[in-house]
């Protein structure tokens, strides 16, 4: 079900722990699988907690506790805008209705060509360039609307890091 | 040792011990939800905060240990302030929805709230829902009312052993569920419904039909199993309307399996029998008591004439209290007759002689949990005696092995090492075993047998470690066999036989000496008379049944309805009638579950009184009076009794003292190999957990499916697929939905005893053959 890589991976994080404390693996352990799989679907969450030797249930639990954990499948760029009380204060709500209108799609929607689903999550600690949102694995601060703009233009190029 | 101070009382208690059991010992009341003796402390409910003299805050009582000089108060301002914000809170999403909740009158969320709740909410938004998740047949769900105490998950975890329930999301999202939709497996699952404290979980089959102050309370004893655990029947009027758990920390600590919990459901069932019947020219008539008697006193005494009192044998189940099992074998035995036996589930008594006095666990149930080694011997106690499981898997828990030898791997909710032996080959693996033990220095030789080769160090390195005989030992068609081999390893590791009975009253029925070789007390009897396998096979004129269904009940279902079939009189005394329509001529009314009173033995020799809950249904008698008269009709000495105590002191003066400890009367006899069954493909048979008495098979929210399993390369091998196949053994057929199962050794098909649908198939087990079933056959039963 995963990858040789993503396998590997997840045996070197668990032989981190303690032989009784698999559950410490876990949260690495979904993060890799969901890297390999690019959304955690109930068999690949089964299968992680079958490697191991956990209760599904755990398993659900952990992945439905994070935001950065993706139950469904997401677009390409996953834009994660920050709602909390700095970005807020400094125009979040604003941030994030104008994406809505740019993509076309409401908060926690993907568009239909499968390139953006739009998210918005609690503080990503970078309250000093509020507002900010993520985007992959990168930070885009001190967001106005035309910085939307020319970001999502180059995510729409092809770019995965348009600084 | 820490002295403190709680509300002005001092107290001196151990070091480590939290606020909430110090200030319990004092008798002072601190309200909780999540708290609970038995499970770990979660502190997430922060209703127990107690207001501690320098600190700052206030703290949680349940997850507070104490320090040396602390003083508690339960009731200052600070503690009251603290109370009512966290029961606003709790109060916030929680509907006010009292009056259509089952758990009304019973909840603690109600009464904590009319004690210490601020009578206003500040809240005036919306409330969120949580939508209700079907968990199955047992457990309703109403989640909104949920407060996330998460007392069901840790149950799950750390009683049940499988944790299914889980608390998925965040924050305001965070709901308790199952994330995937399904019914939860655990057999312990019923006590999530006494353990939440509010209506998210109730008891499904008791739902919407009484209220709590409505019901009658009557201490019971559990009939389904050789734990014997306590119940409280709830009744109202002469229905019984739920079972719930009596705490008794030696037996059952404060939980029941859902067996017994669920069982009385079974009592609504439409065969019930509350009067006499009587067959008259093929057909059944309701008739009076006197007619019944008459026709059944009657036919014994034509019996006897006719073909003498070898002839009659008796057949009564293991959940007979002591008086019934007393008057029993004495009605039998005062007729002349010898053949009279209990183990309807056995079939190889070659052993007998050398049986114990009873069959038991020799040991306290709190014991066995402290056993650091444990060889279990052909057994499924998660199946058979529930909650003698869970002192076993304490055991496993505080560090203590257990070796499991059996035909079939199991799903065990604890982690033991399973030694399994290919299809019908397991009396070689306790042989390989003793080898072993017997020449350490030869075990670094052998190869491919290294598990058993551990569980032989691992005993001899034990000190008395524990030989557990499973209930499935007994009922192996080698069962004597198994026993030599089984006293054998004992001998050799140095350990002591300890045995799981199978029924309530398994104990009982030995020492009441309803077994055909020994009478009352253990004194052999001077008439050897016929063990339940060989009854059928002699196929006597006349057969007597008491609360047994023998063509469900017995390791030869189909043996058993074709000697009954073929009998001149069958009595038979119990509750329901559809099986026993089939063979019976006489029905007669005995008193069901929860109208009974009498006495259990449980697998530790406890003895344990019980008393009737609710008015008998109908014309039912209890069986007791129903064995007097018949007896006292028929001429029997000594058998004028006019109260159940009377019966009582018989026979405990027949009886005696019995020992708790008890040891085999002499060495397990080397018996002869029985014939080996080199079939094919070996039908290996066992009664499920629901379906191991007529009450239980009669519980609609138990109600289990017949599959057959197979090891899915044996499927392959055999051309089957997942879908309804026929099984065929020298007796009959059974079409039975197939399920691919890799816990099945090869060379085995796994089918149920238990079932109309697999009664014709006959001996649990012996060789069977199996096929895609013929299409017409098979759309009819998925039509069903």
């Amino acid at each position: 079900m995963l990858s040789e890589q993503a396998l590997t991976e997840i045996a070197r994080e668990r032989a981190k722990y303690p032989e009784d404390r698999a559950q410490s693996a876990l949260l690495a352990a979904l993060r890799i699988a969901q890297e390999d799989q690019g959304f955690l679907a109930t068999e690949v969450m089964d299968y992680v907690a079958h490697l191991l030797g956990i209760e599904p249930i755990r398993a659900y639990e952990v992945a439905t506790f994070y935001s950065m954990y993706d139950l469904q499948p997401v677009g390409r760029h996953k834009i994660c805008v920050c709602g909390s009380v700095s970005c807020f204060l400094r125009g979040s709500d604003q941030i994030l209705a104008h994406l809505e209108e740019q993509l076309g799609i409401k908060v926690g929607e993907t568009t239909p060509d499968g390139l953006f689903t739009l998210r918005e999550v609690e503080c990503l600690g970078a309250c000093l360039g509020a507002p900010m949102m993520q985007v992959g694995d990168r930070y885009y601060e001190n967001l106005t609307k035309d910085r939307v703009d020319s970001i999502l233009a180059a995510l729409r190029e092809g770019g995965d890091d348009v600084g | 040792m820490p002295i403190i101070e709680i509300d002005g009382k001092p107290i001196d208690v151990a070091p480590g011990t939290t606020i909430m059991e110090a200030a319990q010992a004092l008798g002072i009341y601190i309200p909780f939800f999540c708290y609970h003796p038995k499970l770990s402390v979660a502190a997430n409910c922060r209703m127990c905060l107690v207001d501690v003299e320098k600190a700052p805050k206030p703290l949680p009582a349940c997850a507070t240990p104490v320090a040396d000089g602390m003083k508690v108060s339960t009731a200052s301002r600070k503690a009251k302030m603290a109370q009512q914000g966290v029961l606003e809170f709790l109060l916030i999403n929680h509907p006010l929805d009292c009056p259509i909740c089952d758990q009304g009158g019973e909840c603690p969320l109600q009464d904590i709230t009319m004690g210490f709740a601020n009578p206003h909410s500040q809240y005036t938004e919306e409330k969120r829902v949580v939508e209700d998740k079907d968990i199955g047949p047992l457990i309703a769900t109403e989640m909104t009312r949920c407060i996330q105490c998460t007392r069901c998950v840790r149950f799950g975890q750390e009683i049940g052993g499988i944790m299914e329930l889980g608390a998925t999301g965040r924050g305001e999202r965070m709901a308790i569920g199952t994330y995937v939709a399904q019914a939860v497996r655990s057999e312990l699952s019923g006590n999530m419904i006494d353990l939440c404290p509010v209506g998210a979980l109730t008891s499904k089959p008791f739902r919407f039909t009484a209220r709590n102050w409505e019901l009658k309370h009557t201490p019971g004893i559990c009939p389904h199993c050789s734990t014997g655990c306590h119940i409280d029947i709830q009744s109202r009027g002469r229905e019984v309307m739920r079972v719930l758990p009596r705490p008794a920390e030696a037996v059952n600590e404060e939980w029941i399996c859902d067996k017994g919990r669920f069982a009385y459901a079974g009592l609504a069932a439409d065969d019930r029998v509350t009067q006499p019947l009587l067959r008259v020219d093929g057909e059944w008539r309701e008739v009076s008591w006197a007619e019944a008697l008459d026709a059944t006193v009657g036919g014994i005494e034509h019996l006897l004439r006719e073909h003498g009192a070898q002839q009659l044998g008796g057949l009564i189940s293991a959940r007979a209290s002591v008086e019934e099992l007393f008057l029993f074998q004495g009605l039998l035995r005062g007729i002349g007759s010898p053949h009279v036996d209990h183990r309807l589930t056995q079939q190889d008594f070659r052993a007998d002689a050398a049986m114990p006095l009873y069959p038991a666990l020799n040991m306290a149930l709190e014991d066995l949990e402290r056993e650091p080694v444990i060889l279990l011997c052909h057994g499924f106690p998660r199946n058979e005696q529930p909650l003698t499981n869970h002192r076993l898997r304490k055991a496993v828990l505080a560090g203590g092995q257990i070796f499991v030898l059996a035909e079939q791997q199991r799903d065990f909710n604890y982690p033991v090492t399973q030694i399994v032996a290919g299809a019908g080959a397991d009396v070689a693996l306790y042989e390989r075993l003793c080898r072993y033990l017997e020449q350490p220095e030869a075990i670094a030789e052998l190869q491919g047998d290294t598990v058993l080769v551990r569980a032989a160090q691992a005993l001899r390195a034990a000190d008395n470690p524990v030989i557990l005989v499973g209930s499935g030992a007994l009922r192996h068609p080698r069962a004597a066999e198994l026993l030599y081999w089984i006293g054998q390893v004992a001998a050799l590791a140095g350990g002591r036989l300890s045995w799981l009975g199978e029924g309530a009253n398994s104990a009982g029925a030995w020492i009441a000496g309803c077994i055909p070789h020994r009478l009352p007390g253990g004194a052999a009897s001077p008439q050897q008379g016929l063990p339940a396998g060989a009854m059928w096979a002699s196929g006597l004129k006349g057969y007597v049944l008491m609360d047994c269904e023998p063509t469900l009940d017995c390791w030869d279902g189909a043996a058993a309805e074709h000697a009954l079939c073929a009998a001149e009189l069958v009595i038979s005394i119990g509750c329901f009638s559809r099986e026993a329509q089939r063979y019976a001529h006489v029905i007669l009314p005995a008193v069901a579950f929860g109208e009974g009173a009498g006495r259990y033995i449980n697998n530790e020799g406890r003895e344990q009184p019980f008393r009737a809950a609710v008015r008998a249904a109908g014309e039912a008698r209890p069986g007791w009076k129903i064995l007097r008269v018949l007896g006292h009709s028929l001429g029997v000495e000594d058998f004028a009794f006019m109260e159940l105590e009377e019966v009582t002191r018989a026979w405990q003066r027949a009886v005696g003292e019995f020992p708790l400890d008890v040891t085999p009367l002499a060495p397990f006899p080397h018996c002869a190999s029985g014939a080996h069954t080199a079939a094919p493909l070996l039908r290996m048979g066992e009664w499920p957990l629901y379906r191991s008495d007529p009450l239980v098979r009669r519980s609609a929210p138990l109600a289990q499916q017949a599959v057959a399993r197979l090891h899915p390369e044996q499927a392959a091998a055999l051309q089957l697929h997942p879908g309804v196949v026929e099984i065929t053994t020298a007796t009959g057929k059974a079409l039975l939905p197939l399920v691919l199962d890799r816990k099945i050794p090869m060379g085995a098909v796994w089918v149920p005893m238990g079932f109309p649908e697999t009664r014709d198939l006959g001996p649990a087990m012996g060789p069977c053959a199996i096929a895609s079933a013929p299409t017409v056959a098979a759309a009819a039963l998925a039509a069903v």
